[in-house]
């Protein structure tokens, strides 16, 4: 009875007007933010997310990542609080997806900001006019940030970051190295591993998933794998269906001197395969031909892979899309590594004889393209892509027991190193939230000189907000706020309190240090999501939940 | 005092910091002289080759005594050879296939606690062992132009870890002992790199040369942020050698082998002199005890020859 009349109370379309919006909405507010709260600094309490739903085969999930405790939320009681709640989730996850960290202090931050916010506008501020002051505010803070950001190089400061980072030494230690090696773009993969240790392997030279056409081809039967080596390498996302279309290549290479091809190609028939295993075994030129499919899944992926492999290895790919034909093959297409090796999967190139200056060139025109796009799966592919080029690519290792803490593990290990990558690009900042505080006494200046209460106001809300991470640090990890932060102040900026040794300390000397996109992406969802919130009088509730809730 | 051993170039030249033993490698092999140059061993002869086996560099461990201590490498076309007997007898070390031609080898100055030598090739790129020469492996990891000429590894480099590697477009460098490498911003035109010299200070000074195959000598005073022309109108041509004083920059010595021509400064770069006797083809050079007047003076010829020289004022 109960249930059913809740349900029709959710139905039920309405608009909702103040003073019980911005009342409502803090309360669903205040329940994500406690969720999350919890789990910010070193010391990070778990939140247990119940997904048993009766059955009894279903374990609970441990979680200590805010964006994903966020994300679990899917609703919260009485439906005006439901907005609120649902607007912060929103607001933790894009913090989450767009940097991997920061959650915890954009959550606190967010709440500091709106809640304060309301008891101004409560006694009847201009909430239009607050908006603007807490978004120049917003911008000061993000100023101040960047003149206090450091660059983060070399392993021994890398190390220290990622052990920050994850609270765990020996994947800070993998992680420092392994960034070391393989640089901000670099190519990291990581896999669950077999043992309770943490390892990492590099690979050398660049692979692509594209493996063998046929598995006539391997030629290494234990490695399971073809490898040609001083090779030249023709390259197209053509199909190859009729084996006179491949002589010109084939004849190019005899007549350079080359004996061995790789063939890669959108499809090749078995016409063609046949050809080649006839050619190599009773052919009178001897030419040891190995067939590869193409890299990537739509025609988009293709091109890509085989420009970039064109750069890498030299010569031309041949592009369905230019109108090229592979009857009008030259030798000056192809390209030439010193290795070229597949397996039923993968086919890589080590070695590849292009320009260097092209290839540095090529790499250049993708890392700008990487700085101007803003599409995550973009930027994703890009990084890849640059990542591929610079050499080789490192496989890092998690260890566990358990599924779940195997699980754990590469989720956590994927967000230290995502954050990681930024810190490398963006630089780091006194942790602890040292930074924050920092921060204050632009703010206070600026105070003291505002003429309009509203830009009082907002100095003094996002004055208030900056302490707020701190706080919850120390009180998650057990001490008195007030007494730590008074000594902090009076330690001066870049000093923060370190929670493990219970110490006033300067943050950055002691590897302490937080990712400048990080804190700044945090502090911009945080603070520019409680300017918006606070400008918002009225909410209409649809006949009918959104299709997440009722499932 | 010079012995001719046969009509090949001498690539590089090793000495004991007592002088009292010699190596060159040559087109034709390893050779040793413990007599100053009058006679050579041929350090390949327990190898019993079918053909010569040309040997492009060669390095000795730093605490290389001839008798305790008596490691040393060579690179030859495939591989680095590895003694432990000063060349009596050999391990091959293999590198990946297909076989690199060696181009240069590096030492780190604290190899006997570290293990770290690398052989620059002119194909693959840059290979490291981290255990005395036993293992190697390729890394290139941002050695985005794997035909490297030179490399030249920081005095403190225990500390630092730093080295540079000359290659066909440029300069890059490592900050790890070789594990990766990132480039060195070095003018256009001015690659490809064939030598490089580092201060003995370098880990404070930053002071980097650079010998460039058409455009002279250059040098660095920030670790190779930026950089500057030296010897304009003196140093000119393909520049193969770069020796600085060991007392740099408070002895601001340096001198430079331009295609077969020898250059002296004894004011860091600003003046340059000739080395009037010294003898024609030169292909290397090596001062085992610095460039001080009467210091002597290894050089290596194209005609095989090595011949000892007393640099003068």
């Amino acid at each position: 009875m109960t249930k059913r009349s809740s349900r029709q109370k959710w139905q039920r379309p309405g608009v909702v007007f103040q003073p019980e919006v911005h009342l409502k909405m803090l309360e669903g507010i205040d329940q994500i933010v406690g969720a999350v709260r919890p789990t910010l600094g070193p010391f990070p309490r778990v939140v247990l997310y119940d997904r048993t739903m009766g059955d009894a085969g279903r374990v609970p999930e441990f979680l200590d990542d805010g964006g994903t405790i966020a994300r679990r939320v899917i609703q919260i009681r009485g439906r005006d609080a439901d907005v609120g709640a649902m607007l912060a989730r929103n607001l933790l996850w894009s913090v989450r997806e767009e940097v991997g960290d920061g959650t915890a202090t954009a959550a606190v931050l967010f709440r500091s900001v709106y809640a304060e916010g309301l008891r101004y506008l409560t006694a009847g501020g201009n909430a239009m006019r607050l908006r603007h002051y807490l978004e120049l505010g917003m911008r000061e803070i993000l100023t101040e940030l960047d003149g206090m950001a450091g660059k983060v190089a070399g392993e021994r400061q890398l190390r220290a970051l990622a052990t920050a980072l994850s609270n765990h030494a020996e994947l800070g230690r993998l992680l420092g190295e392994v960034f070391d090696v393989i640089g901000e773009y670099g190519r990291l993969e990581i896999r669950k591993g077999r043992t309770r240790a943490y390892e990492r392997e590099y690979v050398e030279g660049m692979y692509w998933r594209g493996g063998l056409v046929s598995r006539i081809f391997i030629t290494d039967i234990e490695r399971q794998r073809a490898e040609l080596q001083n090779a030249a390498i023709l390259m197209t996302d053509l199909d190859i269906e009729d084996p006179r279309d491949l002589v010109p290549a084939l004849s190019a290479c005899v007549q350079a001197g080359l004996e061995n091809v790789a063939v890669i190609a959108r499809k090749i028939s078995d016409a063609v395969i046949g050809m080649l295993m006839l050619n190599r075994e009773k052919g009178k030129v001897k030419l040891n031909v190995v067939a590869m499919k193409t890299p990537g899944n739509t025609s988009t992926d293709q091109r890509a892979a085989l420009t970039d492999m064109a750069v890498l290895v030299g010569g031309r790919a041949l592009l369905r899309d230019a109108g090229d034909r592979l009857r009008d093959v030259r030798a000056t297409d192809l390209g030439r590594a010193r290795r070229v090796w597949a397996d039923t999967l993968n086919m890589g190139i080590v070695a590849g004889q292009g320009d260097p200056r092209q290839l540095r060139q090529h790499i250049a025109r993708l890392r700008h393209a990487y700085g101007t796009v803003t599409d995550k799966g973009d930027r994703a592919q890009l990084q890849e892509r640059i990542g591929k080029l610079m050499g080789g690519s490192a496989t890092l290792y998690v260890g566990g027991i358990t599924e779940t803490e195997l699980d754990y593990a590469k989720e956590q290990t994927q967000r230290v190193a995502d954050a990681m990558r930024g810190a490398m690009r963006e630089g780091v900042l006194p942790g602890g939230g040292a930074a924050l505080l920092a921060c204050r006494p632009k703010l206070a200046r600026r105070m003291a000189e505002a003429e309009e209460p509203e830009e009082r106001a907002a100095c003094r809300i996002l004055m208030g907000a900056l302490e707020a991470p701190v706080r919850a640090l120390l009180e998650n990890a057990g001490y008195e706020p007030g007494e730590a932060l008074s000594e902090v102040e009076a330690a001066g900026p870049g000093y923060g309190f370190d929670v493990v040794r219970g110490e006033i300390t300067e943050m950055a000397s002691a590897g302490l240090q937080d990712v400048t996109t990080v804190v700044k992406t945090a502090v911009r969802h945080a603070i520019g999501g409680a300017a918006m919130a606070l400008t918002t009088d009225v909410i209409i509730h649809r006949a009918s939940p959104p299709d997440a809730v009722t499932t | 005092m010079s012995e001719t051993m046969s009509n090949e170039l001498v690539y590089a030249l090793a000495t004991t910091r007592d002088m009292t033993t010699w190596f060159a490698a040559r087109g034709s092999g390893l050779y040793r002289s413990q007599d100053d140059g009058e006679s050579w061993d041929d350090l390949y002869e327990s190898l019993d080759l079918a053909e010569p086996l040309p040997t492009t560099s060669v390095v000795l461990s730093p605490d290389y005594d001839g008798k305790e201590h008596a490691r040393l490498f060579a690179g030859v076309p495939g591989g680095v050879l590895r003694s432990v007997d000063g060349g009596e007898s050999w391990f091959a070390s293999n590198l990946d296939s297909p076989p690199p031609a060696v181009s240069a080898l590096a030492i780190s100055p604290n190899f006997v606690d570290d293990g770290v030598v690398l052989a620059a090739t002119t194909e693959d790129g840059i290979f490291r062992s981290a255990n005395h020469g036993g293992h190697w492996a390729r890394w290139n990891f941002g050695l985005l132009d794997l035909t490297v000429f030179c490399m030249a590894i920081s005095p403190g480099f225990s500390e630092d870890e730093t080295l540079y590697a000359g290659v066909e477009s440029g300069i890059f460098r490592s900050t790890n002992g070789g594990r990766a490498w990132r480039e060195v911003d070095l003018p256009v035109g001015y690659e490809p790199v064939l030598s490089i010299g580092l201060s003995p200070g370098f880990p404070q000074d930053g002071i980097v040369f650079a010998g460039t195959e058409s455009q002279g000598l250059l040098v660095s005073a920030d670790y190779g942020v930026g950089w500057a022309q030296l010897g304009q109108g003196a140093v000119e041509g393909a520049v193969n050698a770069i020796l600085v004083s060991p007392d740099f920059p408070g002895r601001p010595d340096l001198l430079v082998l331009a295609d077969d021509v020898l250059w002296l400064s004894r004011d860091g770069g600003l003046q340059w002199t000739r080395v009037e006797d010294a003898p024609q083809g030169i292909s290397t050079i090596l001062a085992p005890k610095g460039l001080a007047v009467q210091s002597p003076l290894l050089v290596g010829l194209l005609s095989g020859d090595v011949v000892l020289l007393k640099l003068n004022a």
